[in-house]
């Protein structure tokens, strides 16, 4: 007979047991609906997740999608630690961009090393702008910072497609809806010829220590997980719980609108409508898989970048939609929540008798 | 007709723990028969049983011999179980009439007349117009009873009734259902509180930890008897000394006015009072009576005029909780898990809630987690928290060993002045009396207390002076032996 025990507590190992089990039930379904589709699926598999980072180019653009996810997620990991549920970063991620795009036009055709810095520092002031209307909004208000957050998404994206068909379109670019191309001292320099991987990476590094840094090393860290915890604890503790929250939102924003300067002064160079593959939203999954720890997320970002990549293998050369690739991402999550049961209950065989 | 009701062998498991454990007992009507027990003992669990709320693993109920099906809370009502919750389940915003109707099909004319006939035999006075919310607890409880009588039952369930009732209340509620008894309803009354059974019932059924421990006549038993059954060990009681009384003033509330803009919140008007050195002061109260808010301006968490309160000669009305600390005041707030601790985070993280700035708990805006984990080393070994591990998450810890963890966290800067609204809520009779040992000794050491309770028992064992809190008003200071329950009952009820 199968029984179910509820745990005293949690154990250390099953809490980074979970997500590992999770990816593992990922692929053994994975492998069963390329078997329903008809293909072989340990030959599918092998598609999706090894063939597409088995070379060089293949392993920098593993990194390439990495780096987005992984420096979003460390900022939602502020907020979501601290019981703020902001959902909205692909906005935050859109806005930035919007900015340091903006900011990047601006010095067109011009060159300076001061250029590059100022446009980065747009992009993060830009997220952080936008995260604040549901952080002031929630703060001030009590309105639900889930709903607010991701509306603004489509409002940031509709801005963002107003800005290049309308104003920022490039005026010999036959009307194709994309900006001008930056200067090369707006853009993040690459790391080696022939490759796309970027100086953003280092960002993305940065934002982990950091981030590891601040949030488990300082009074400001623990003031922030309390007062996500309880505002009322937070209150009589004697911290400003208000400001803990609008702080979080601010990180989790400069570090969304830092992941849209990369996508835009990297490879690309210009401001166009389909910045992000839905960044923002996947690296949510990434948070949580990599149990909103820096380095599980530096992990958790790299298997759901694979995802990516796989996604477009699978399409070139199995004709399979590279929609699979969001198929993929979510059943990552679906079995990283339900494998959570665990981290409460665990499982006991005993014997048929009485 | 005698109605006779029958558990027999009823089990009930939940993840981590047994809550019933093969119960089997029998109640006949003519009798008032008290389960008694701890929280946590199971008694709410085979109550929801007999209501139809839960359904047992094992075990069956009988009545009058039938074997009951109670798959819902709808079958108990079919077989004429009625249950008054301890939480009020009534519609505030409609009327006392309305609410009477709501589960019923028959007209509204007869309804009406049924109710003024239960109203008129009980000697109820309610309006039946007036929506919920203006009643008192009281009232509201009577609704809840009649609403349960309109469907004559045969057996009447009361789930601690009293946690909200007055002195007064309470003794009216005792004679109705004394009445109710002599007209063969059957009565089963769910309680912690010792001296109502003694009052009150005339058998008595002592649950604990999910077992039956005895059935018993009241008469044969004494409240130390009772009160060893249910917890399960000797307890010695208590007595506080009487405190040497000192004319050194710690601390004085002069005009101390709280306007909110929160309508759920009480205003507080003209709050005066002081305290000396090595005194408990002890405020009495009705739950929602501005205690809460009292609280809250004492602790800093609402920001008064500076000269509204004077600790140590020094004006510190306008300071933060945390400036506050630095002048040697503590606080324990009445939420244990929502405000006073954070139940996700480990108890070392919770001790370092109240940080000041001898406790070097942070240095340069960094955490000194070696100072904190020996402070929380020494807490939970000088106050009995009954773990050893400190990075145990303080969810996992009961009730009364949180509480020691928080009243412990309190004392390591051994403030002059302890503030606490309602420290023994909801724990078990030993957990309270090591709170109150601590509490004693506390003014032994020439410290003062500032005990907010609704707990009248425990006010009068702690406190050297009481006053009553009503509508946001203070009553006049009185010295606790000037004082008897019945007073302070009758100054709940807001008169003079």
């Amino acid at each position: 007979m199968i029984k179910i025990v509820k745990r005293d507590q949690p154990s250390r190992a099953i809490f980074f047991f979970t997500p590992v089990l999770a990816i593992f039930l990922t692929l053994v379904a994975g492998g069963l609906i390329f078997f329903i589709l008809g293909f072989k699926p340990f030959e599918a598999l092998k598609f999706f997740f090894i063939v597409p980072i088995a070379d060089k180019y293949g392993f920098s653009e593993l990194l390439l999608k990495a780096t987005p996810l992984c420096l979003i997620a460390i900022g939602l990991s502020f907020c979501f630690k601290s019981n703020n549920w902001n959902i909205g970063a692909e906005g935050q991620l859109t806005f930035g961009a919007i900015v340091s795009g903006g900011v990047a036009l601006l010095f067109y055709e011009q060159e300076g090393f001061y250029i590059l810095p100022t446009v980065i520092l747009a992009g993060a002031i830009g997220g952080m702008l936008y995260a604040s209307i549901p952080a002031i909004l929630k703060t001030y208000f009590n309105t639900n910072e889930i709903l607010v957050s991701l509306m603004l998404v489509y409002v940031s994206k509709l801005i963002l497609d107003y800005l290049v068909v309308g104003p920022w379109s490039n005026p010999e670019g036959f009307n194709f809806p994309e900006t001008r191309q930056f200067s090369d001292s707006a853009k993040l320099p690459l790391l080696f010829e022939g490759l796309r991987i970027h100086a953003g990476i280092f960002l993305a590094l940065a934002a982990v220590v950091i981030s590891w840094f601040v949030f488990y090393k300082t009074y400001l860290g623990f003031q922030m997980k309390v007062s996500g915890f309880s505002l009322k604890t937070a209150k009589y503790a004697g911290y400003k719980g208000k400001k803990m929250i609008i702080l979080v939102f601010l990180i989790s924003g400069a570090c969304a609108g830092l992941a849209g300067v990369g996508e835009i002064t990297g490879p690309i160079g210009q401001l166009h409508r389909e910045i992000s593959p839905d960044y923002g939203f996947t690296a949510i999954i990434v948070a949580f898989l990599g149990r909103l720890h820096p380095v599980g997320i530096i992990f958790a970002s790299l298997v759901v970048a694979i995802t990516y990549l796989g996604a477009e293998t699978a399409q070139i050369f199995m004709q399979i939609p590279k929609y699979t690739g969001q198929v993929f991402q979510g059943m990552i999550l679906f079995f990283l929540l339900a494998s959570d049961y665990l981290l409460f209950f665990k499982i006991k065989f005993i014997g048929l008798k009485k | 007709m005698n109605t006779n009701l029958k558990i027999s062998n009823v089990t009930k498991i939940y993840p981590g723990c047994v809550a019933n454990d093969n119960i089997s007992l029998e109640f006949n009507s003519g009798k008032i028969y008290a389960l008694l027990g701890e929280n946590g003992a199971g008694k709410s669990t085979l109550v929801k049983i007999l209501s139809g709320v839960i359904i047992p693993d094992e075990g069956k109920i009988y009545l009058n011999e039938n074997n009951l099906k109670l798959n819902s809370p709808l079958d108990a009502k079919k077989n004429e179980i009625g249950m008054v919750f301890q939480h009020f389940n009534l519609f505030e915003t409609l009327s006392v009439f309305e609410n009477l109707i709501i589960d019923s099909d028959e007209q509204r004319e007869s309804v009406r007349e049924k109710i003024d006939a239960i109203m008129k035999k009980y000697n109820f006075s309610i309006d039946l117009d007036i929506p919920v919310l203006n009643l008192s607890a009281g009232q509201k409880q009577k609704v809840e009873i009649i609403r349960c009588l309109l469907r004559s039952p045969k057996v009447l369930i009361m789930d601690e009734p009293t946690s909200v009732l007055t002195e007064q209340e309470t003794s009216e509620l005792f004679l109705s259902l004394k009445k109710f008894s002599e007209e063969g309803i059957l009565i089963i009354y769910i309680t912690h509180k010792l001296k109502e059974v003694m009052r009150l019932c005339d058998e008595v059924a002592v649950m604990r930890r999910g077992k039956l421990v005895s059935v018993s006549e009241i008469k044969n038993e004494n409240i130390e008897s009772l009160a060893n059954k249910m917890v399960g060990q000797n307890l010695k009681t208590i007595k506080k000394k009487k405190a040497k009384t000192s004319s050194d003033q710690l601390i004085k509330i002069t005009n101390l006015n709280f306007t909110s803009e929160d309508p759920f919140e009480t205003n507080l008007t003209e709050i005066n009072f002081s305290v000396n050195r090595g005194e408990c002061l002890g405020i009495a109260g009705i739950s929602g009576n501005g205690q809460s808010e009292l609280f809250q301006v004492l602790s800093g968490e609402i920001i008064s005029e500076k000269n509204s309160i004077e600790f140590n000669n020094n004006y510190i009305g306008d300071l933060s909780p945390q400036e506050r600390r630095e002048y040697l005041m503590a606080f324990s707030p009445e939420d244990r898990l929502e405000q006073a601790a954070i139940p996700q985070m480990k108890i070392f993280e919770n001790v370092a809630l109240n940080n000041f700035k001898s406790s070097n708990f942070f240095n340069n805006g960094l955490i000194n987690e070696n100072k904190i984990k020996e402070h929380s080393k020494k807490i939970i070994s000088d106050f009995n928290v009954n773990t050893d591990n400190i990075e145990l998450k303080s969810q996992f810890l009961s009730g009364g060993n949180l509480q020691k963890l928080i009243i412990g966290r309190e004392l390591i800067t051994s403030p002059d002045l302890l503030i606490c609204f309602n420290p023994t809520w909801g724990l078990d009779v030993g957990a309270i009396n090591y709170i109150h040992e601590t509490l004693i000794k506390i003014n032994e050491q020439n410290k003062s207390i500032i005990l907010i309770s609704t707990d009248t028992d425990e006010l009068l064992k702690l406190s050297d002076k009481i006053s009553v809190i009503h509508k946001g008003k203070l009553s006049k200071i009185m010295n606790s032996e000037e004082v008897t329950s019945e007073k302070l009952g009758i100054l709940m009820g807001g008169a003079n």
